[in-house]
C-alpha cells in the first residue's frame, strides 16, 4: 500500500474545505464593509464637492469671470483634492484640468484629471453659472485614498494572511493526523505479515484517533489469544492422544510378545480397547462442539425451560454426587424459558455439574440456582472447592484447558468448551466467576421481548 | 436371530456379519440401498435390519421410509458416522428404531439388536411384570419381591421397569442412560453405576439370589435364577 499523499488526506480537505468557508467569509465580511463604508464615503464625497461647486459659484456672482479663473488657477494643481474645470457658453475650456462634457449638467463620471494617483474616473459635478458658462468640479483624490481603499487593502491583506496561515494548517494538521494513521497501517501491516505481538503506539492523548488506536489493540490481542488458542488446542489435540495412543501401542505390544500368558494378553487387549474408546471419546467431542458452534441445531428449536432440564439433571446426578461425598443442591424455583434445543441444554447443565464434582474434594457443595435479577434470568452452578485463579477465568471456556491441578484428573477439557458453545449458540452469555470459595459459572439468558416488558 | 445388514462398505458388511455370525444368529448383506429395500420387503423374513445412513443407490433413511411404506414392520437400527451425531432425530422420524453411532462395541450393536428383535408386538401391554419371585404392579406403581414390598424411587422405577422388560438381555451403559434418563451423551460422573447399585440394595441386597447382574464392560441384565 502506497504512503498516503499529504494533498489527498482526509485532514488536508477538511482543513481546505474550512479554509476555502473561512476566507468566503472574510471576502464576505471585506464586502459589507466596503459597501457600507464606500457609500458613507460617497455622501461625503459628493456634499464636499457641492460644497466647493457653490462656493466658486458665490465667488463668480460676487467677483466676476476673472476672479474664478484665478481662483481655479490657484486651488486646481498636484496637491488639491479638487480638479477643475471652466468652459464658456459655447464650450471653449476656459481654466482647469477638465473640460465639462457636452451640456450635460449635474451629476456625471468624467474620465480622471490627468494626475498622478488620480482615480480612473472622478465624481464630477457640473453647474451652469449665470454668464452661461459651465463649471465642473470633480474629486480627485479622495476615491483613490480615502477609507474605501483603505478598508479594500486591509481585507485583501487579511485574506491572503487566512490563505497563508490556513494552508499552513491544514498542512500542519494533516501531517500529524497522517503520521498517527501511517503509524497505524504500518502496525497493521505488520500485523498482517504475521508479527502478532506488533501494536499501534498509544500516545497519551484521548482524542478519536487515539481512542480507535486503543480499540484496535484491544481487537489485535483479542484475535492472537484466538489465534494462541487455535493454536494451543492443536498442540493440546496432539497432546492429549499421544498419552492414550502410546499406552495402547504399549498394551498391544505386551499383547503381541510371545511368552504373554492368554489371561495377560486378553487384559492388555481390554486395555487398550478402553484407550481407543477415550480417543473417540474425546474426537466425538470435538466434533459435536463443532457442530453445536455451526449453528444447523437452531432450526429445531423449541420452548424449553432451562430450569426444568436443570432439575432432571440435578436429579440424576443427586445419587452419585452423594456417593462421593459431595453435596448437590438445586433452587430452581424461577423459571428460565427460551427457544432451544433441549437435549443440548441438558448436555450444557450435566457437564457443568460434571465438572463441579470433578475438580471438587469429598465433602464440597455444589449448588445450580436459577434467577431472576434486574439485569435478567440466570442459571449459576456454583462450588466452595479450590476454585480457579482470578487470571485463569477467561480461559476456562476454551478448548483443552486445563489448570495444571486438574492435569492429574481424568477428563478431556472439553466439557466447558461444550458449555460456552451451547450457551452461545442460545444467545447466553457465559461468565466465570470466583464463589469465593470455588467457582461459580453463570448462564445469562438472552433478553426476550417478553422478559423486557 | 435374522439380520439383515444393509451396508456399502465391504470390510464393514464382513466384520458385522461374521460377528452376528460368531454369535449363533443369521445374516444377509445388502451392498447397496436398492438391493436393502427389495431383500427388507421380500419374502425373506428378518428380525431387524441394520442400516448404513450413507447408501448409495438409495440412502438409509429413504430405504426405512420406503420400507415403512410398503408396510414392512421390521425393526430397523440405523449406523451413522461419528460426524452425524446428530441425525438420530431424523433416523427416528423416518421410522427407524434405534440407531448406532460408528465406530461401537459389537456387544453395544448386539445388545440393542437384542431388544429390537424381541420388542413386543403391540398388543394388550401387561399391568404385571413378574420375574421369579419379583412382581411390578404397572398401575399402582408398587414393587414386591418375595411379597415384601419394595420402596422405590421413580428413576429406580423406571431402572428397574427397563430392566424387566429386557429380562435376559444385555441393557448396556449407554441404552440405560438414553431410555431411562433421556441422555443421549455419557456424562463422565458415574450415575449408572451409582442407580444400579442403589437398586441392587433395594432389590437383592440380602437375598441368596440375586436378578441384577454386571457384564463387565458391556452392561446390566437382570434374570432370573436358574
Amino acid at each position: 500500500m502506497p504512503r498516503t499523499s499529504l494533498f489527498r488526506t482526509s485532514g488536508f480537505r477538511i482543513a481546505a474545505i474550512y479554509l476555502g468557508l473561512f476566507s468566503a467569509s472574510v471576502a464576505a465580511l471585506g464586502a459589507t464593509v466596503y459597501v457600507a463604508v464606500r457609500s458613507e464615503e460617497s455622501a461625503e464625497i459628493d456634499g464636499d464637492i457641492a460644497r466647493e461647486s457653490t462656493a466658486l459659484a458665490r465667488e463668480y456672482s460676487a467677483h466676476g469671470r476673472e476672479r474664478l479663473q484665478a481662483l481655479i488657477e490657484a486651488r486646481g494643481g498636484e496637491a488639491s483634492s479638487f480638479a477643475y474645470g471652466l468652459a464658456d457658453a459655447d464650450g471653449h475650456p476656459l481654466a482647469g484640468d477638465l473640460a465639462p462634457p457636452g451640456a450635460t449638467l449635474g451629476w456625471v463620471y468624467l474620465p480622471a484629471p490627468p494626475r498622478r494617483d488620480a482615480p480612473a474616473r472622478a465624481r464630477a459635478l457640473v453647474t451652469r453659472l449665470d454668464g452661461g458658462e459651465r463649471l465642473v468640479v470633480a474629486d480627485a483624490w479622495r476615491a483613490a485614498h480615502g477609507p474605501t481603499r483603505a478598508v479594500v487593502v486591509a481585507f485583501l491583506w487579511a485574506l491572503a494572511g487566512t490563505l497563508a496561515l490556513g494552508t499552513l494548517g491544514g498542512v500542519i494538521l494533516s501531517a500529524q493526523i497522517l503520521r498517527r494513521i501511517d503509524a497505524m497501517t504500518r502496525a497493521a501491516q505488520d500485523i498482517v505479515a504475521g508479527d502478532w505481538r506488533r501494536r499501534i503506539p498509544e500516545t497519551g492523548a484521548d482524542d478519536e484517533l487515539a481512542q480507535l488506536a486503543r480499540t484496535f489493540n484491544r481487537m489485535f490481542d483479542r484475535i492472537q489469544s484466538l489465534l494462541e488458542a487455535h493454536k494451543n488446542a492443536g498442540a493440546a489435540i496432539a497432546h492429549d492422544l499421544r498419552r492414550p495412543l502410546a499406552r495402547t501401542l504399549r498394551h498391544l505390544e505386551a499383547a503381541r510378545g510371545e511368552n504373554a500368558s492368554a489371561e495377560a494378553t486378553k487384559a492388555a487387549v481390554a486395555a487398550a480397547v478402553a484407550d481407543i474408546d477415550g480417543v473417540l471419546e474425546t474426537f466425538s467431542a470435538i466434533l459435536r462442539i463443532g457442530q453445536v458452534e455451526s449453528g444447523a441445531r437452531r432450526a429445531g428449536f423449541k420452548p424449553v425451560d432451562l430450569a426444568e432440564a436443570a432439575r432432571d439433571v440435578v436429579d440424576a446426578f443427586l445419587p452419585a454426587a452423594e456417593e462421593g461425598g459431595r453435596t448437590l443442591v438445586a433452587d430452581l424455583a424461577v423459571a428460565l424459558p427460551l427457544s432451544g434445543d433441549r437435549e443440548l441444554l441438558t448436555q450444557m447443565v450435566a457437564n457443568l455439574v460434571d465438572n463441579a464434582l470433578r475438580h471438587t474434594p469429598r465433602g464440597a457443595r455444589v449448588a445450580v440456582e436459577s434467577a431472576r435479577s434486574p439485569d435478567g434470568l440466570s442459571l449459576t452452578v456454583a462450588d466452595d472447592g479450590p476454585g480457579v485463579p482470578e487470571s485463569e477465568l477467561e480461559r476456562i471456556f476454551q478448548r483443552f484447558y486445563r489448570l495444571d491441578a486438574a492435569r492429574a484428573t481424568p477428563g478431556d477439557g472439553l466439557g466447558l468448551s461444550l458449555v460456552a458453545a451451547v450457551a452461545e449458540l442460545h444467545g447466553m452469555t457465559c461468565r466465570a466467576r470466583d464463589n469465593r470459595p470455588g467457582l461459580a459459572i453463570v448462564l445469562r439468558l438472552p433478553e426476550t421481548r417478553v422478559a423486557r416488558r | 436371530m435374522k439380520i439383515l445388514i444393509v451396508e456399502d462398505d465391504e470390510d464393514a458388511a464382513a466384520f458385522l456379519a461374521e460377528g452376528v455370525v460368531a454369535r449363533g444368529h443369521e445374516a444377509d448383506i445388502a451392498r447397496d440401498g436398492r438391493e436393502g429395500l427389495t431383500m427388507a420387503t421380500g419374502p425373506a423374513r428378518y428380525d431387524v435390519v441394520v442400516v448404513d445412513r450413507m447408501l448409495p443407490e438409495l440412502d438409509g433413511l429413504s430405504l426405512v421410509k420406503a420400507m415403512r411404506a410398503a408396510g414392512t414392520a421390521t425393526p430397523a437400527l440405523f449406523l451413522t458416522h461419528l460426524a452425524g451425531v446428530d441425525d438420530r432425530v431424523e433416523g427416528l422420524e423416518a421410522g427407524g428404531d434405534d440407531y448406532l453411532v460408528k465406530p461401537f462395541a459389537f456387544e453395544e450393536l448386539m445388545a440393542r439388536l437384542a431388544a429390537l428383535a424381541r420388542r413386543p408386538t403391540l398388543g394388550a401391554e401387561p399391568t404385571m411384570l413378574v420375574v421369579a419371585d419379583l412382581e411390578m404392579d404397572l398401575i399402582r406403581r408398587t414393587v414386591r419381591r418375595g411379597g415384601q414390598p419394595i420402596d422405590l424411587q421413580p428413576r429406580e422405577f423406571r431402572l428397574l421397569e427397563f430392566l424387566i422388560r429386557s429380562e435376559g438381555r444385555v441393557a448396556t451403559r449407554r441404552m440405560l442412560l438414553e431410555k431411562v434418563w433421556d441422555f443421549h451423551f455419557d456424562p463422565r460422573t458415574n450415575i449408572v453405576e451409582t442407580q444400579i447399585s442403589r437398586l441392587r440394595g433395594k432389590i437383592d441386597h440380602g437375598r441368596a439370589a440375586p436378578l441384577i447382574h454386571t457384564l463387565r464392560g458391556v452392561g446390566y441384565t437382570l434374570r432370573a435364577p436358574h
